[in-house]
């Protein structure tokens, strides 16, 4: 009948995007504004009187208009929970304006997501793998430890830890997005972002100044958040401090760019592409993920805080000037 | 030590995590320390956690050794509670010493009194076999 091969239509319509839920839902729309001209047109019955086709005509639409309004609704339905975008926008948080919601408190890429309240920390380093090194650019990505704490691992002397080393951290963040604002606050040395939303690849202001975290501009290409950040100084590019003396820095030319997208209501794959003009021949990127964490909540950090033996040198505390007896 | 607490320390000693700067900066992976002692003082606090064992000589005199642990929100995110070594406990603790020699150490593993063996030092951190 032609209104199943209707409804089979806006069935297999149900693309899965949010776009494609839309398009249905005017498709689905579409017969119950012209209903099936062709069904009278092939009435069998020659001996049946105006009055009886008439009434057997309207019994026919009716049935034909409860039927699809019914295919209508379980399409809408199946659409719905089918995931738009299957699996990226099934039941993912959405803001007032449509799109996806990334407010929250968020276990970064510095843990091993259980998807329980439990996570444990842990710190990711950039897979060396993936980085096209420069003939020539090792010594400028590796660099040996000068017995300089403050060059060799800054964070030791609670010196910032930098945006590239940050995205990783093993600390909670909170993250509250507006139309026009993305803010992200690191529990780590209590480090924030406030990132502007605006037109895709739009230019940075031409007057930065170089910083830990940079200048970052963000937009949106279809459900996905894209963070540009450049503007960064010369700094550490990771937690990489091997016993072999030595860690991992880039250059004040890096270019980072962000990608986050939800894959399904609380996890987001969150790629890092990395473009240093210095040390890497291309841009190369590291693919991590993060992890809505609804029962967190920021902590204090105070990295100045009872850090008692730093560089090596320790405090004496009060109960070990007291402990002589 | 609850059951609950005791659940929870041994699910740390399975679990990897990281301090907020290297372990090298402050400690000599190649001074050990061992020590035995009665818990003093515990410090629930940034950037790690500190904990203070009085520990007796055979001369009866004693020395309170100094321990770092893991950030408190590494171990609150695993589960571990802030009273899960409560001052009084005897533990026997295993680590790495501060490079100035001073009775500070990493507190890489502690075991206690009732065999119970547990990390509370970042899994980064170099730990004790």
């Amino acid at each position: 009948m032609p209104f199943k091969l209707l409804a089979f239509s806006v069935l297999s319509s149900c693309s899965g995007s949010v776009r494609g839920s839309a398009f249905v839902v005017r498709r689905s729309h579409q017969p119950l504004r012209n209903p099936e001209p062709r069904t009278s047109n092939f009435e069998p019955n020659v001996n049946t009187n105006r009055e009886e086709r008439t009434q057997n005509r309207e019994r026919q639409l009716s049935r034909q208009l409860i039927a699809l309004v019914t295919v209508a609704v379980a399409t809408l339905a199946a659409c719905t929970a089918a995931a738009p975008g299957a699996p990226e926008s099934s039941g993912i948080p959405r803001a007032a304006d449509g799109k996806p919601d990334f407010t929250g408190i968020w276990a970064g890429p510095g843990f091993a997501h259980t998807g329980k309240d439990t996570d444990t920390a842990t710190v990711r380093r950039y897979t060396e793998a993936n980085m096209p090194l420069k003939p020539g650019a090792k010594e400028l990505l590796y660099r040996k430890y000068t017995g300089n704490v403050r060059i060799d691992d800054p964070t030791a002397v609670c010196l910032p830890n930098g945006l590239t080393r940050q995205i990783p951290s093993p600390y909670a963040q909170q993250w509250i997005q507006t139309p026009t604002q993305l803010v992200i606050l690191y529990e780590y040395m209590h480090f924030f972002r406030v990132i502007p939303i605006g037109a895709p690849n739009r230019p940075h202001a031409t007057d930065i100044e170089p910083t830990y975290m940079g200048d970052s501009i963000a937009w949106w290409e279809d459900d996905t958040l894209v963070i540009d950040t450049i503007g960064l100084n010369e700094w550490l590019l990771d937690a990489y401090h091997p016993e072999d003396g030595s860690s991992r820095w880039h250059s004040d030319k890096m270019h980072v760019v962000e990608r986050l997208r939800f894959s399904d209501a609380t996890n987001a794959s969150y790629d890092v592409t990395i473009d240093d003009p210095v040390i890497f021949e291309k841009p190369w990127v590291e693919q991590w993920a993060m992890q809505l964490k609804p029962n967190w909540k920021l902590l204090e950090f105070i990295c100045d805080d009872n850090d008692r033996c730093r560089t090596g040198n320790c405090t004496e505390a009060d109960v070990q000037k007291s402990a002589a007896k | 030590m609850k059951i609950a607490g005791a659940i929870a320390l041994a699910a740390l000693a399975i679990s990897p995590v990281s301090a907020h700067h290297s372990f090298s900066t402050e400690y000599d992976r190649t001074k050990p320390v061992s020590v035995t002692g009665v818990v003093r003082k515990v410090e629930w606090k940034n950037p790690h956690i500190w904990f203070y064992v009085d520990v007796k000589d055979a001369r009866g005199r004693v020395t309170t050794w100094g321990f770092s642990g893991a950030p408190p929100s590494f171990l609150m995110r695993q589960g571990i509670p802030r009273d899960a070594m409560k001052v009084g406990d005897m533990v026997k603790v295993d680590g790495f010493r501060a490079r100035d020699g001073s009775n500070n150490a990493s507190g890489g593993r502690v075991t206690f009194a009732d065999g119970r063996s547990v990390f509370t030092a970042s899994p980064e951190d170099v730990r004790p076999d």
